[in-house]
C-alpha cells in the first residue's frame, strides 16, 4: 500500500485574512511499486503543495492522507506523540532548489546526513554515500569536496544523491531537471527510470517538460488550480481535444507526427508512443 | 512563521491610514514625551484611555493590538513584580511570612520544573504563569514544618504597587502606539517618513538616503526570507530534521542544517540585487526623485496640532498638580 488521498482538501490563511484554496477535492491512489508518474500544470496549480502532503510535510484541512497505513488528517494535529519522520522516510521528497538543503562541509558527510538522521550508523552511511554518488552520475572525486564548489547541475545530483540515500519506497522529485543542460537532464531522467524499473520503486516527478511525460511516465496527473483534472496514461492525455483544453505544449514527438500528417495528407489513429513506431508509421505510409 | 505580528502592516482605511508618515512618525514621538512627562497615576489612567479610545477612531482591531502586546506579555509581568519588590515606601499592604528550608526550596524548583516542561500543553499560559507563582508564594508560606535556615518576608508596599503599576501602563502605551503606527503605515510608506525626519541629521554629514534605503530593503526581504526559511525548514525535515525528538547533540547539527542554507541564500540574494540596482543605474548616495510625493493634508496639520498639545496638557498637569 502506498499513498492514497481521500477527498483532500488544503487551504490557508494570508496575512490579509484571505483564504487560499490550494487542493480541492483530491483523490488519488499511488501504489508503493511499479509507477513512474508525472506531475504536471501551470504554476501555482497546486503541484508542490500536493507532493508536500505525500510525505507529511503539510496536513489536509479537510480528508485524509494515507501513508503506508498511517493516516494523516486533522486528527494526528491533536496527538502530540505522532512521530512523522518515519513516513520521511519512506517517501523521500527531493526539492527544486538544492540550495535549500545542502549544507555540510562535504558533499560526503551532506549525503550522510539524511540516513543518519534515520538512525543508519556511520559506516553503512558511507557506504550508501558512495554508492548514491555513483549512481546519479559522479564519481568517488566528489566524495570530500565542498558541496558549495560544485556546478549547479552537480549540486543538484548531491541533493538527489541525499535522498536516495534515505533508501526511500517512493521517490519524489520537484522539477529535478530544470536548469540543467539537455544532455545531463536525460542522464538523470536514466537514472530515476532506472531506478524504477530496477528497484521497482515508485518515482513521481514534477515537470514541464512533456517529453519527459510521454517518454519516461505511465502515468500523467495533471493539476489545474488545485484540482486533479486528469489522472491516466500519457498516451490518453495528449489527444487533440486535451491539448487544446489545458493549453499543453504536446512533446515533440507529437509535434513531428502531426507535421507527417499534413505531409502525407493522412490522419493516424493514435500518434505514436515513440520513435521506432514512427517510422513504421512512415514507411507504412510510403509503401 | 505566519503569526507574527510586531511590526506587520495591515491593509485598512481610516483618519489614521490615511494621515501622513512624516506626521504619524512624529506625532509618536510627541506621544511618547507626553507619556514621559506624566508623572500622577490618575493622568497616566486618562492617557491609557485616550490611546485605546484611538482604536475605534482608526478603526483598528483591538484583537491586532493585543496579539501585538502578547509575546511582551513575560516582560511586562517580569518589570511589574520587579518594581513591587524594589520599591518600599507608603503603607505596607501586604505582608506574608515566609520560610526558606531545604524543603522549601526543592518544591519551588519542581514547580517551576513542572511549569517549564508543561506550559507548551496549556492552553492559557498566562493564567498558568500566574498560577505557579501563586503557588510559589503559598509553598513558601505555609510549609513550615522543616526546621527553616533562614525566614523573611513577603511585603507589598503601596508605593511598590503603584510605581509597578504605572511603569506597566507606560509600557502598554508605549507599545500600542508603536503597534498602531506599524499596523496602519506601509513598510515603504513608513521608510519614506523615516528618511524625511531624519532629514535634518544631513547637516552632521549622515548620510539619510542610504540609511533609509538600508532600512527600506530589509525590510522588503523580510517576508522573502521568511519565505526561505520555511522551504529550507520542509528541505531538511524531508531529510529527517525533527524539531521535537532528538538529542541535544542532534539538534544542534539541526539548527546548523537550517542557518547554513539561510545564509547562503541571503548572501546570494544581495548579490542578485546589487547587481539588479546596478543595472538600472543605481548610484549610492546621488539625488533621485520618487514616484510617490508625500503630500501635507490638512487632517496632518490637525494631527500634528493635537500631538503638541499633548505634550503641552502633560507638561501643565505636571506643574499643576
Amino acid at each position: 500500500m502506498g499513498i492514497e488521498f481521500k477527498d483532500v482538501n488544503y487551504h490557508y490563511t494570508a496575512a490579509s485574512s484571505q483564504v487560499y484554496q490550494a487542493l480541492s477535492n483530491i483523490d488519488l491512489s499511488i501504489n508503493e511499486h511499479g509507477e513512474f508518474i508525472t506531475l504536471i500544470g501551470e504554476t501555482g496549480s497546486g503541484k508542490s503543495t500536493l507532493v508536500q502532503h505525500m510525505n507529511a510535510l503539510l496536513t489536509p484541512s479537510e480528508g485524509t492522507v494515507r501513508i503506508f497505513g498511517l493516516d494523516i488528517n486533522q486528527e494526528t494535529l491533536k496527538k502530540k506523540r505522532f512521530k512523522r519522520n518515519p513516513i520521511r522516510q519512506k517517501v523521500g521528497l527531493v526539492f527544486q532548489f538544492p540550495e535549500y538543503q545542502l549544507f555540510e562541509e562535504t558533499v560526503e558527510k551532506d549525503i550522510m546526513f539524511g540516513p543518519r538522521n534515520f538512525g543508519m550508523n556511520e559506516m553503512d552511511a558511507k557506504h550508501k554515500a558512495a554508492e548514491m554518488l555513483k549512481v546519479v552520475g559522479l564519481d568517488e572525486s566528489y566524495l570530500q569536496r565542498s558541496p558549495f564548489s560544485l556546478s549547479g547541475g552537480e549540486k543538484k545530483r548531491v541533493s538527489i544523491a541525499g535522498i536516495l540515500a534515505m533508501e526511500p519506497n517512493i521517490l519524489i522529485l520537484d522539477e529535478p531537471t530544470s536548469g540543467l543542460d539537455p544532455q545531463g537532464r536525460d542522464d538523470l531522467l536514466k537514472v530515476f527510470y532506472d531506478i524504477h524499473t530496477r528497484l521497482k520503486k515508485t518515482v513521481i516527478i514534477i515537470t514541464h517538460d512533456m517529453n519527459t511525460v510521454y517518454q519516461y511516465a505511465n502515468r500523467v496527473i495533471v493539476m489545474q488550480q488545485g484540482e486533479c483534472v486528469f489522472d491516466g496514461a500519457p498516451m490518453a492525455l495528449f489527444t487533440t481535444e486535451n491539448v487544446k483544453k489545458w493549453q499543453l505544449d504536446a512533446p515533440d514527438i507529437i509535434k513531428l507526427a502531426q507535421a507527417l500528417e499534413v505531409h502525407f495528407a493522412q490522419k493516424m489513429d493514435v500518434y505514436p508512443a515513440n520513435l521506432e513506431a514512427l517510422v513504421a508509421w512512415v514507411k507504412e505510409v510510403r509503401s | 512563521m505566519k503569526n507574527i505580528v510586531i511590526g506587520r502592516y495591515i491593509p485598512g482605511d481610516s483618519f489614521i491610514y490615511r494621515m501622513d508618515p512624516r506626521v504619524k512618525i512624529i506625532a509618536l514621538i510627541l506621544w511618547f514625551t507626553a507619556v514621559f512627562i506624566i508623572q500622577e497615576f490618575i493622568v497616566m489612567i486618562g492617557a491609557l484611555i485616550v490611546v485605546i479610545g484611538l482604536l475605534p477612531l482608526g478603526r483598528i482591531s483591538v484583537k491586532r493590538v493585543y496579539l501585538g502586546l502578547r509575546p511582551l506579555m513575560f516582560l511586562l509581568l517580569f518589570t511589574f513584580t520587579f518594581q513591587i519588590f524594589f520599591n518600599r515606601g507608603g503603607d505596607l499592604w501586604i505582608d506574608i511570612p515566609v520560610v526558606y528550608s531545604w524543603l522549601t526550596w526543592s518544591l519551588v524548583l519542581g514547580v517551576v520544573l513542572m511549569w517549564f516542561f508543561t506550559k507548551r500543553y496549556i492552553r492559557f499560559k498566562l493564567a498558568y504563569f500566574l498560577f505557579v507563582l501563586a503557588s510559589i508564594l503559598i509553598i513558601f508560606s505555609q510549609v513550615t514544618w522543616v526546621e527553616p535556615f533562614a525566614t523573611g518576608a513577603f511585603q507589598v508596599y503601596e508605593d511598590g504597587l503603584r510605581l509597578a503599576t504605572f511603569i506597566l501602563l507606560r509600557l502598554i502605551i508605549i507599545v500600542t502606539l508603536s503597534t498602531v503606527l506599524t499596523i496602519t503605515t506601509k513598510p515603504t510608506d513608513l521608510n519614506l517618513g523615516l528618511e524625511a525626519v531624519l532629514k535634518p541629521l544631513k547637516i552632521l554629514r549622515v548620510n539619510t538616503e542610504e540609511i533609509a534605503m538600508i532600512i527600506s530593503i530589509s525590510l522588503r526581504y523580510i517576508p522573502t526570507l521568511l519565505d526561505e526559511a520555511n522551504k529550507i525548514i520542509l528541505a531538511q525535515a524531508s531529510r529527517g530534521v525533527d524539531f521535537q525528538d532528538g538529542k541535544f547533540k542532534d539538534k544542534v547539527i539541526q539548527v546548523i542544517s537550517l542557518l547554513v542554507p539561510m545564509f547562503i541564500i541571503s548572501f546570494q540574494r544581495s548579490d542578485e540585487l546589487a547587481n539588479a540596482m546596478e543595472a538600472r543605474g543605481f548610484v549610492p548616495g546621488a539625488t533621485r526623485t520618487r514616484l510617490n510625493q508625500l503630500l501635507w493634508h490638512q487632517r496632518d496639520s490637525w494631527a500634528l496640532t493635537v500631538s503638541v498639545a499633548m505634550v503641552l496638557l502633560s507638561i501643565s498637569l505636571r506643574v499643576i498638580l
